[in-house]
């Protein structure tokens, strides 16, 4: 007699798993990634590996010391510990890049309760970490000017590895967003919200269109454990960022800094946002 | 269209579940050993929602006996080793009937509704009706029943005179170009049948007043409005949408089947009770088509009229993969309400494990009517069921559009059911307490 499975609807579902969003945004930084080893050569790819083996080792450790399952393979630790490096300046010494990675993966996210559980985005909790910590090795030795268009292709006065290309970083974003990896609805709110606030104050854009506000708005505040799940929420998180971003830039005159600042507190408050902006479902509710 | 066959063939047993529509299930009215002919009522119920079973065979009671139905569960059923029938059957349509007394033929005659109503209560369900929808969107089902579109346009006027229901609106899908031509060239007492588009806030209404019809066909979106979809249907259809709690006939709507209105037809004009339906046969079959299957002929006899599986099959599902229940063997029949099979092969069925939410927010952009169905399936897992009904869980209409696109793989559609069904356990509890 023939076998049938049971299981509880739906019998059908997209083929899209957490393990493809994760290698989508990965094989996007990894171009961005490309991009930074031409200027800056064999110490950024040094420090990329380091914190690539930080995060995931840590993973490794913590999972095999708890007994939990092992979820290296889903990406996650692998894209946390590759955007951590590109948010450092190459000088940074390899073994910081793989203490930042290992710091990022145990108390970023696993201390929090692992992938989705996190209020604040890993990569982020160890940039600020390392910062704190070796703040005179976080200084990059140059900040970033976009003046002039070829800028924005190949920037040579870069500070940190993402800021070689922002081009390359609104590219691959754009496919992103067009792929449905990427929602668009906080990168659309997040970049105009900025660039509008910038001419309100008449602050100049070579200054702000660069490579770590870009990877902020197409890659940091999207990650989706960091975010309300709502839809207008998602709108206000991205008006949000944009303030507080030329809030921080404006008054510290650094959009490095600023962006990064801006995006966690942004995090903090994410689940605000969301409880305030609940829909009501079709055909509302009567009676209460 | 000629490709819509009628399954002849004698299957070796017929199962007939004595329980077809959401409601009492019948008392057999047969024992084992009686010989029964086509068209005899082999179930009677009592009390206020009831469909009649009637014997779509000639043959022989062979058990009467609890076997598995196509909801999943088993239901004491009425088993028939079918043979030929000797003699025509007599079918004796009444002639100039009134509306009290169409009424009664399509209660006699057990028509049940796609959603399990039976078709007689949803005509007449107590609060004023001023509009029937005849729900068409099921594309594949809709073209088995367009050889018959003029007995279908009866049907439905015969089903608007009985319950005194002044408008009525069929609603196509946008992209089954087949069905809304084979609707533009439908007449409608020598008049040609009004078939126009819904856009924006042109509703049903719009259309009453601009045609001067009181029947139109609508082509709503590229949706199939499912039976737990009525919320949405009416809200696209009529612009009335309802709220928590609510059902259809709350604002004055109710909603039937292109089946339905045919078997009033039948019922009707030719005197035959429900006895038979269009099924959809999809998937891994060699030669996936609509038929017409007499009720209790089992899914097995169907397959076998479609050329058999094609390869291992791995999961039957009857009515739908968004929201089918997948049996667990193909000696289920086919009652009143199944619409279609889907056979999938063993390659194809899922085997997904669950990953923890990522908070994608997929499902709530994918939701139809504005829930935040991950975060009402964390706290359904975690039994925080009040808080589930703070978001609105009641509202779901379980589509299933959530869970097939979550990345992480989780049970959205069960949890937020099983929360529901604990809120509305609970609600009655609470509701008890105020009687004592």
């Amino acid at each position: 007699m023939t076998q049938f499975t049971i299981s509880p609807p739906p019998h059908r579902r997209s083929k899209i798993s957490v393990k493809s969003l994760m290698y989508g945004r990965i094989a996007a930084l990894l171009i961005v990634g490309a991009a930074s080893l031409l200027l800056f050569g064999t110490p950024a790819l040094i420090n990329i590996l380091a914190a690539i083996l930080g995060a995931v080792g840590t993973e490794l450790v913590i999972q095999l010391a708890f007994k939990q399952k092992l979820t290296i393979s889903d990406g996650n630790a692998l894209y946390l510990g590759l955007l951590l490096a590109l948010i450092c300046p190459p000088t940074l010494p390899a073994w910081m890049a793989f203490v930042g990675g290992a710091f990022a993966i145990g108390v970023g996210k696993h201390a929090f309760g692992g992938i989705g559980s996190y209020m604040f985005h890993p990569s982020l909790t160890a940039w600020v970490f390392l910062n704190l910590a070796w703040a005179q090795n976080m200084l990059p030795e140059s900040i970033p000017i976009t003046s002039e268009f070829s800028d924005l292709l190949y920037e040579t006065g870069a500070g940190f590895l993402t800021d070689v290309s922002p081009i390359l970083i609104i590219l691959t974003g754009l496919i992103l967003i067009a792929t449905k990896f990427i929602e668009w609805r906080i990168p659309l709110s997040y970049f105009l919200t900025t660039v509008i606030l910038a001419l309100f104050l008449g602050e100049d854009p070579s200054y702000i269109m660069q490579g770590t506000f870009l990877l902020g708005v197409f890659f940091i505040a999207t990650e989706t454990a960091t975010t309300p799940v709502t839809k207008n929420g998602r709108l206000v998180y991205g008006i949000l960022c944009g303030v507080l971003t030329i809030t921080y830039g404006y008054f510290a005159g650094n959009y490095l800094w600023g962006t990064l600042y801006a995006l966690l507190l942004s995090n903090v408050v994410a689940p605000y946002i969301e409880v305030k902006t609940l829909p009501t479902p079709l055909g509302g509710v009567l009676n209460e | 269209m000629s490709d819509v066959i009628k399954l002849n063939k004698l299957p070796e047993r017929v199962i007939l579940p004595l329980k077809q529509h959401d409601g009492i299930a019948c008392a057999p009215l047969v024992k084992k050993g009686d010989e029964v002919h086509l068209g005899q009522k082999l179930g009677d119920c009592k009390g206020s929602e009831l469909a009649y079973i009637h014997s779509p065979y000639c043959g022989n009671v062979v058990a009467v006996e609890a076997r598995p139905a196509p909801g999943g569960k088993s239901v004491l059923s009425v088993v028939l080793e079918p043979v030929e029938c000797t003699e025509a059957p007599e079918f004796v349509p009444e002639k100039e009937a009134p509306p009290s007394r169409l009424m009664e033929i399509i209660e006699a005659a057990g028509i049940v509704e796609y959603y399990e109503k039976p078709t007689y209560k949803i005509l007449k369900p107590g609060p004023l009706i001023d509009t029937l929808i005849l729900n068409a969107t099921f594309p594949l089902i809709t073209r088995a029943y367009l050889p018959f579109l003029d007995k279908v346009l009866e049907g439905f006027q015969l089903m608007l005179e009985a319950g005194g229901i002044s408008k009525g609106v069929i609603v196509l899908r946008a992209d089954d170009k087949e069905s809304i031509q084979a609707f533009k060239k439908a007449s409608l007492n020598g008049k040609p049948l009004p078939v126009a588009p819904i856009i924006g806030k042109r509703h049903a209404d719009y259309y009453f007043e601009d045609t001067d019809s009181d029947l139109i066909a609508l082509v709503a979106g590229k949706k199939t409005y499912t039976p737990t979809m009525m919320n949405l249907l009416s809200a696209d259809v009529m612009g009335r949408s309802l709220p928590l709690g609510y059902k259809p006939e709350d604002v004055h709507l109710s909603i039937c089947g292109i089946k339905s209105a045919k078997a009033v037809y039948d019922a009707i004009k030719e005197g035959k009770p429900y006895l038979e339906n269009a099924v959809t046969i999809t998937g891994a079959v060699n030669n996936p088509k609509s038929l017409f299957v007499r009720f209790g002929t089992p899914v097995k006899d169907v397959i076998e009229a479609c050329g058999g599986y094609r390869g291992e099959p791995g999961k039957l599902i009857i009515n739908g993969s968004m929201g089918g229940v997948a049996v667990y063997t193909d000696e289920v029949p086919i009652v009143k309400n199944t619409t279609g099979i889907v056979v999938q092969a063993k390659e194809e069925v899922l085997r997904d494990e669950a990953m923890p939410c990522i908070h994608c927010a997929r499902c709530v952009d994918a939701c139809p009517v504005n829930l935040l169905p991950g975060r009402i399936a964390v706290m359904a897992d975690c039994g925080m069921y009040e808080k589930c009904g703070e978001y609105y869980a009641l509202s779901c209409i379980e589509c299933g559009e959530c869970a097939a696109v979550c990345p992480a793989k989780r049970h959205l559609v069960q949890l937020i059911r099983y929360s529901k069904l604990q809120l509305q356990k609970m609600n009655e509890a609470k509701n008890a307490e105020v009687i004592e």
